[in-house]
């Protein structure tokens, strides 16, 4: 008798996480009225994929029982998007103070 | 190189996933669904001393102390066992046992020969092939296959019937449907992939020296010579790979799992293809892994996987996580599969992986592979004529079987041996075959990452639920 895998959880978890915070994003750059540049579409949309790719290599291997290449994954992908969301974010920020 | 590699212990499913719930914060969570569900015991100490500390039953089952089907033991009798059955022909009234039987034969025939679904002549064949290992058979391998032979007494009067004995033709069909009607059948039969190569001149010479050709309708063997002969005609060699656990796999657990457990199925797996190709009215010879060919040649001429550098095949799909590609020889019509480039010979130009980590020093380190170079008369347990890094068989048998016994880290370290959950894996596969600019950062990744330093699961300390059935995970198979 298999024990219950919970893989679909977190990937559920992940899903409800991210939508919900685009939406959150979204919703509030509309009220500020901000809009992106392309190459701001560009980097995110690049970011949200790392994201998604960085996430299931960690859950798909925790599930292979490959640790060290769990945490790897973290590192390896985290730091693009760590370093894609400070640059869209000083990209936006920059831009809102030079037109104040 | 390196000789005996500390490597580090990790375990399958070292994080649980209640740590992994703390890890995400989710800890409260946890805690809060594991009070909520009706727990059975007052506390740890009674936890582990129940069944259930090793037998993880979902939370609505619950252990009780009776049956839920009531029992008179006073009254329960000691039943005689098999004899007392209705399968025993004795426990019928006379004549009542052979009438049902004669009725059973005769709607099977007429199920056969109005091809019923799923009373079909591959359907039979196929329902027979399994139950090689099981009805009387002879568990030793010849050369034409099992003898089987239909068991009238028993209750299944139709089984090991030959298209002859159904009176009807035996199945034809085009090369292409004996193909995928064998790739079905090989899936149910053990095969996690398969390839054809008809044999002509060149495949010929994959077959072993003791196989021999002969102008005769049906090949046979001849023990006083040595000799397995086939008939002079067109023949194809089925090809089939052999998957392995990979979760058991890594060095010596190899031998108590994965290697021994995969070499038995692969002669189940044979004798049953030949019982299925017997029952289709087709010849076939070959069984268990030494009676045919070179595993890696045909490996390679199917299309099963590519040449890799410890002189062992590397797949796609299975990496080096399969004991063997099969053969057997068959008459029944098959398209031919060919050889593949996934790029996995050239990577292994850049990788040595297995080389450097191989502790006997057998596996060829050169970048380039080479023809082969020893004089005329050497014996280097290998064949010639391949243009690829010939291993020092010596060394690595005499390590294998007399260092570290059944040593199997060429293959455990492969970085084409993996899993199949992480998405990763397969953008590295088709990065190697589209750009091998790539495979020495590859490479680097892949120890980055920490594959193949795994010493195998602790097995006598994980949960049995999580152990795959028969030991073999479903990682690409």
């Amino acid at each position: 008798m298999h024990t219950i895998s919970w893989t679909w959880f977190w990937y559920l978890l992940a899903g409800f996480l991210l939508g919900g915070s685009l939406v959150y994003v979204w919703q509030t750059f509309q009220k500020m009225s901000i809009k992106f540049i392309w190459y701001e579409w560009v980097l995110t949309i690049l970011g949200i994929l790392i994201f998604v790719f960085m996430f299931q290599t960690f859950i798909a291997s925790l599930e292979e029982g490959q640790t060290r290449a769990a945490w790897m994954s973290l590192i390896f992908f985290g730091i693009p998007v760590i370093l894609i969301v400070v640059g869209v974010t000083r990209s936006i920020q920059a831009r809102l103070v030079k037109s104040k | 190189m390196k000789k005996n590699v500390p490597r580090k212990q990790h375990y399958h499913s070292s994080v649980s996933r209640r740590d992994f719930m703390k890890m995400i914060g989710l800890g409260g969570l946890a805690t809060l669904s594991g009070r909520l569900l009706e727990s059975p015991f007052k506390d740890l100490d009674e936890m582990m001393t129940s069944p259930a500390a090793t037998r993880n039953l979902p939370f609505w089952v619950k252990e009780v102390d009776e049956p839920t089907v009531q029992i008179d033991w006073e009254k329960m009798e000691i039943f005689p066992g098999f004899m007392g059955t209705l399968f025993n022909p004795q426990s019928w009234p006379e004549g009542e046992w052979a009438k049902i039987q004669a009725s059973n034969i005769q709607s099977t025939i007429e199920n056969v020969k109005n091809k019923a679904p799923g009373y079909t002549l591959r359907d039979h064949a196929l329902g027979d092939a399994q139950c090689w290992g099981w009805a009387i058979t002879d568990v030793a391998t010849n050369w034409t296959g099992p003898d089987v032979q239909p068991v009238p007494v028993w209750e299944h009067p139709t089984m090991f019937y030959t298209p002859a004995d159904f009176g009807v033709p035996r199945y034809e069909g085009s090369p292409e449907e004996n193909s995928r009607m064998l790739r079905v059948a090989g899936r149910i039969l053990g095969a996690a992939d398969m390839g054809f190569v008809k044999l002509n001149e060149k495949t010929k010479k994959l077959l072993y020296g003791n196989v021999v050709f002969e102008d005769v309708e049906q090949g046979y063997e001849n023990k006083d010579k040595g000799l397995s002969v086939l008939p002079n005609k067109d023949l194809w060699v089925i090809c089939a790979v052999i998957p392995q656990a990979l979760n058991t796999f890594p060095d010596r657990m190899s031998w108590a799992n994965s290697n021994t457990a995969a070499y038995s199925r692969a002669s189940i797996y044979s004798n049953r293809m030949n019982v299925f190709l017997r029952g289709l009215g087709y010849q076939h010879y070959g069984s268990g892994t030494g009676s045919v060919g070179r595993a890696v040649g045909f490996g390679v001429m199917s299309g099963m996987a590519e040449y890799g550098r410890p002189g062992i095949m590397v797949s796609p799909q299975f990496g080096t996580n399969f004991r063997t590609v099969l053969l057997n020889v068959t008459d029944l019509p098959l398209a031919e599969t060919k050889p593949i480039d996934a790029g996995i010979t050239n990577f292994c130009r850049t990788c040595k992986k297995c080389s450097e980590l191989c502790p006997s020093g057998a596996i060829s380190t050169a970048d380039e592979p080479a023809w082969a170079t020893w004089p005329d008369g050497a014996q280097p347990w290998q064949a010639k004529g391949l243009k690829g890094w010939y291993l020092e068989a010596k060394k690595c048998y005499a390590y294998m079987l007399g260092g570290e016994p059944d040593c199997s880290r060429c293959q455990a370290v492969c970085p084409f041996s993996k899993f199949d959950q992480a998405v990763m894996h397969d953008l590295v596969r088709a990065s190697i075959k589209s750009t091998p600019v790539l495979n020495g950062i590859i490479r680097k990744m892949d120890d980055v990452f920490g594959y193949g330093a795994q010493t195998g699961i602790d097995l006598w300390n994980t949960n049995p639920d999580d152990i795959p059935l028969f030991g073999l995970d479903t990682s690409r198979s």
